[in-house]
């Protein structure tokens, strides 16, 4: 416990001290103009956002549900070394927990159906940058949405377990709640579904899709 | 956020310590435990319960005794089941749990050790929860310098003892003076690691550990009044935490009899309320006491234990609304114990056949 | 029945009749004095087996007390057995014995005294159920006192018991043994004393009969002879004749010859 604190603050004093030592560097040789987020943000590809989109939205969700998976799952072994009655009706928060990472999955793969090939000439246009911006923030929301219903749904199945151990009246109570924090996984597969049916509209529109192409060499780094 | 990485270490632990507590008796059991006739019957009943057949293999005049000892074997074994299980600050935390019947034990020895008697004999009396593994090796000491020597080198209440006291006290202080001397200590020391702990548990464990605190102070001063414990001995008593810390305990420090305690007591709702109940409950409360100072506090005392009883439960009970807490590991042991407490009460009162104190003891459900 | 039954191997004398009234007169105001004790006793008794009962119906209320306000202390407590034992140092309730007398009998009677100094544990139990602690302290004192009281009066249902029962032998053996026997001593000797008395009679009147006829023999013979004419004196030996007709042996008299 105690030494574990110690790394992590070892850790972020020293990315600190690289962080300030490169930034002092660039700025003692007279290439402080590099350090340019704009121009990072405007020059970085598409791809690199898209995928980045794709992977944060399955990432964030396989750790909500497997947050919520061992959260439910070490209550429910316990709770069921008493009461064994309980072990199968609380695998529906196991479930629950597990569809979780099954919607960043089915996001992910619609999102990865959305890129396709585009020519290096184009690849900077409007509708490209906003099929990857898209991409970027639709898959970042539902990989966020995914993880907090993943612990919502893992604290509450926890919950779940002990109470219909101690009672069984309260598993059904317990387990609307859990539903409506299973519901918030959904909304984030909702919401962006808009999205994605937008960059639809857009790639349709503007015909112009994005193309696999280099990264511009001028990066600062 | 405790709730995220809880579960990871102690999840199983919660789970299993609540189906614990589900399977302390219910008031039902109660109900059929106070109509038995014999304890024949008290066990016949008891089998239908979690506890099953645990005197099944007892020679057939059961004794109360043999059924606490029972009783408590099963707290032991359920403890130690979680106790092996446990990691980093659960384990610890359960170690603090056993400290306060390894002082118990200590002072056992320590008393065997002063008055030379054989103390391996001793080993059979202490409380299973407080056995630590180099306990025989305290049997071994002669006279106190040595006992007092194997405490702090081989017992977890080193600091307690070096803190406290020394060779010296141990051989001049009244024993019961070092017991609480050590429990003081014990108990703070149990309140700053708590302190260290997780929001829940913190929250929960505080709230217990202050009320013990509040209960040792209150019960010491009114047991101390008409002996030789002086003022200044008991205020040392006290422990510095709980809710009549400072004020409070400076006033009991003070009393003399319990009136004043029940003055100093006053601000705390709560705490009026056990006084005013236990006066209620034994009418006007008079009665001969030993003398001019305790005065009508026999009467009192014995209904004011039973209501700090029902409080402790009613606060132990309550830890186990918070999940992701240790506290409920703490309030598990002490709501067994009740248990154990409660039938050894009914089964001493079918065995002396005294039906209209039967209902006395502390329901925990 | 004079004489029939037990009686003592004396022989029949007035001295013996005398003495055995005497005895028998004695043995009467013993089996009076010794039925008055008796009584007295029984009293004493019949009083002392009604407090017993008492004693023993409160013993059983007062330990039952006792070990219940044990219970309570254990439900609070826990096990103080050890503790309790170790810290005594010196007896708090002692017994002190004295004696009593009861027509002639003596009765131990106890009394349980209480140490005034002697509060060696009264710091047990300081942080829980140091009032219990107390209570059933009090209550086993007034336990051990019933028990006390219990025992005197129970030593003294015992010896009262044996004495009894030596004091109704000894009243039953004087009045159904002693008396009976003496009084048949007395009327045997009674009667033995008749006995010889007709015996003296008959033989008085056997002898005077003997002496009459004799002396009608010997007038019959004197008046024979004197027809006969021949006169015999008295004595007419030496000395002789009617002139020095005494013996000199006979302590008569001799006539004063100074006047």
């Amino acid at each position: 416990m105690g030494y574990s604190s110690y790394y992590f603050y070892g850790l972020g004093i020293s990315w600190i001290s690289i962080f300030i030592i490169v930034g002092l560097y660039l700025l003692f040789t007279g290439q402080g103009e590099t350090f340019n987020i704009g121009r990072y943000l405007e020059e970085t590809s598409p791809y690199f956002w898209a995928l980045l989109g794709i992977a944060l939205c399955v990432g964030f969700s396989v750790m909500g549900a497997g947050l919520g998976i061992y959260l439910t799952g070490s209550s429910l072994l316990g709770a069921g070394v008493r009461a064994p009655r309980i072990r199968t009706k609380n695998l529906i928060s196991i479930i629950f927990c597990e569809v979780v990472a099954i919607y960043g999955i089915i996001i992910a793969i619609v999102y990865s159906s959305k890129i396709q090939g585009a020519s290096l000439e184009t690849l900077h246009n409007t509708a490209n940058t906003y099929t990857a911006a898209a991409l970027f923030f639709g898959g970042l929301t539902v990989g966020l949405c995914n993880l907090m219903c993943g612990i919502a749904v893992g604290t509450t199945g926890a919950t779940c377990a002990v109470s219909d151990a101690q009672n069984p009246e309260l598993f059904v109570k317990v387990l609307i709640v859990e539903i409506f924090g299973s519901v918030l996984g959904l909304f984030g597969l909702i919401g962006t579904s808009r999205l994605w049916s937008d960059v639809s509209a857009k790639v349709a529109d503007g015909d112009t899709l994005i193309e696999r192409g280099s990264f511009q060499s001028d990066c600062w780094w | 956020m405790e709730a995220l990485f809880f579960n990871a270490s102690n999840g199983f632990l919660e789970g299993v310590v609540r189906g614990y507590r589900n399977s302390l008796l219910t008031q039902n059991v109660y109900n059929n435990l106070t109509q038995c006739e014999n304890l024949e019957d008290f066990r016949l009943q008891l089998s239908a319960t979690d506890y099953g057949n645990f005197l099944a293999n007892e020679p057939l005049p059961l004794s109360t005794a043999v059924i606490a000892e029972k009783a408590t074997q099963k707290l032991v074994a359920e403890f130690n089941y979680i106790r092996t299980n446990a990691v980093a600050p659960l384990s610890t935390f359960m170690d603090y749990i056993t400290y306060s019947y390894m002082i118990d034990n200590v002072i056992l020895l320590t008393l065997g050790t002063l008055h030379e008697r054989d103390t391996h004999e001793l080993l059979e009396r202490c409380h299973p929860l407080g056995v630590f593994d180099t306990m025989p090796a305290l049997c071994v000491a002669t006279n106190v310098e040595e006992l007092y020597n194997s405490v702090l080198v081989d017992t977890p209440l080193a600091p307690y003892f070096r803190d406290c006291l020394s060779a010296q006290d141990l051989d001049d202080l009244n024993i019961e003076i070092i017991r609480n001397t050590l429990y003081k200590s014990y108990l703070e020391d149990f309140y700053q690691f708590v302190q260290t702990l997780g929001e829940p548990t913190r929250e929960s464990m505080s709230k217990v550990l202050a009320f013990e605190a509040d209960r040792r102070t209150i019960n010491i001063t009114l047991n101390s009044f008409g002996t030789e414990l002086s003022k200044e001995q008991r205020a040392k008593l006290f422990p510095t935490i709980g809710r009549l810390y400072p004020e409070g305990n400076n006033a009991l420090a003070r009393a003399e009899d319990v009136d004043t305690v029940k003055a100093c007591v006053e601000y705390i709702p709560e705490y009026k309320a056990f006084f005013d109940n236990a006066s209620k409950s034994t009418g006007s409360g008079g009665g001969g006491g030993m003398n001019g100072g305790a005065g009508g506090d026999d009467s009192d005392g014995a209904s004011l234990e039973d209501e700090f009883f029902k409080r402790e439960v009613s606060i132990n009970r309550d830890t186990f609304l918070q999940q992701f807490g240790l506290a409920v590991f703490y309030s598990f042991v002490k709501l067994k114990e009740q248990e154990v407490r409660n039938l050894t009460w009914i089964a001493e009162c079918i065995m002396q056949d005294a039906k209209d104190r039967i209902n006395d003891y502390i329901p925990l459900f | 029945m004079s004489g029939q039954g037990p009686r003592e191997s004396v022989f029949p004398t007035r001295m013996n009749l005398t003495l055995t009234k005497q005895r028998l007169k004695g043995a009467q105001t013993g089996h009076s004095l010794l039925a008055k004790k008796r009584d007295a006793l029984m009293t004493r008794f019949r009083a002392i087996l009604r407090k017993v009962d008492e004693a023993k119906r409160l013993m059983g209320r007062v330990l039952q007390l006792a070990s219940f306000s044990l219970a309570e202390v254990t439900y609070t407590t826990g096990d103080i057995g050890f503790q309790v034992q170790e810290s005594v140092r010196q007896a708090s309730y002692t017994v002190r014995a004295k004696q009593e007398n009861v027509s002639g009998v003596v009765l131990p009677a106890f009394e349980g005294v209480r140490s005034k100094e002697g509060n060696d544990f009264n710091l047990t139990g300081l942080s829980r159920g140091g009032q219990q602690i107390q209570k059933s302290r009090e209550t086993y004192v007034k336990a051990v006192g019933t028990l006390v009281e219990l025992a005197s009066l129970q030593t003294a249902f015992t010896i009262l018991d044996e004495v009894i029962k030596a004091t109704n032998r000894r009243v039953n053996a004087i009045e159904h043994v002693v008396i009976p026997r003496l009084e048949n001593t007395v009327s045997y000797i009674n009667s033995e004393l008749d006995e010889m008395d007709r015996e003296e009679f008959f033989r008085l009147k056997k002898i005077q009969g003997k002496k009459k006829r004799d002396t009608e023999a010997a007038e019959a013979e004197m008046a024979a002879e004197k027809q006969d004419g021949v006169e015999y004196s008295a004595d007419s030996g030496i000395g002789g004749g009617d002139a020095g007709g005494k013996d000199m042996l006979d302590q008569g008299k001799d006539e004063d010859v100074i006047f």
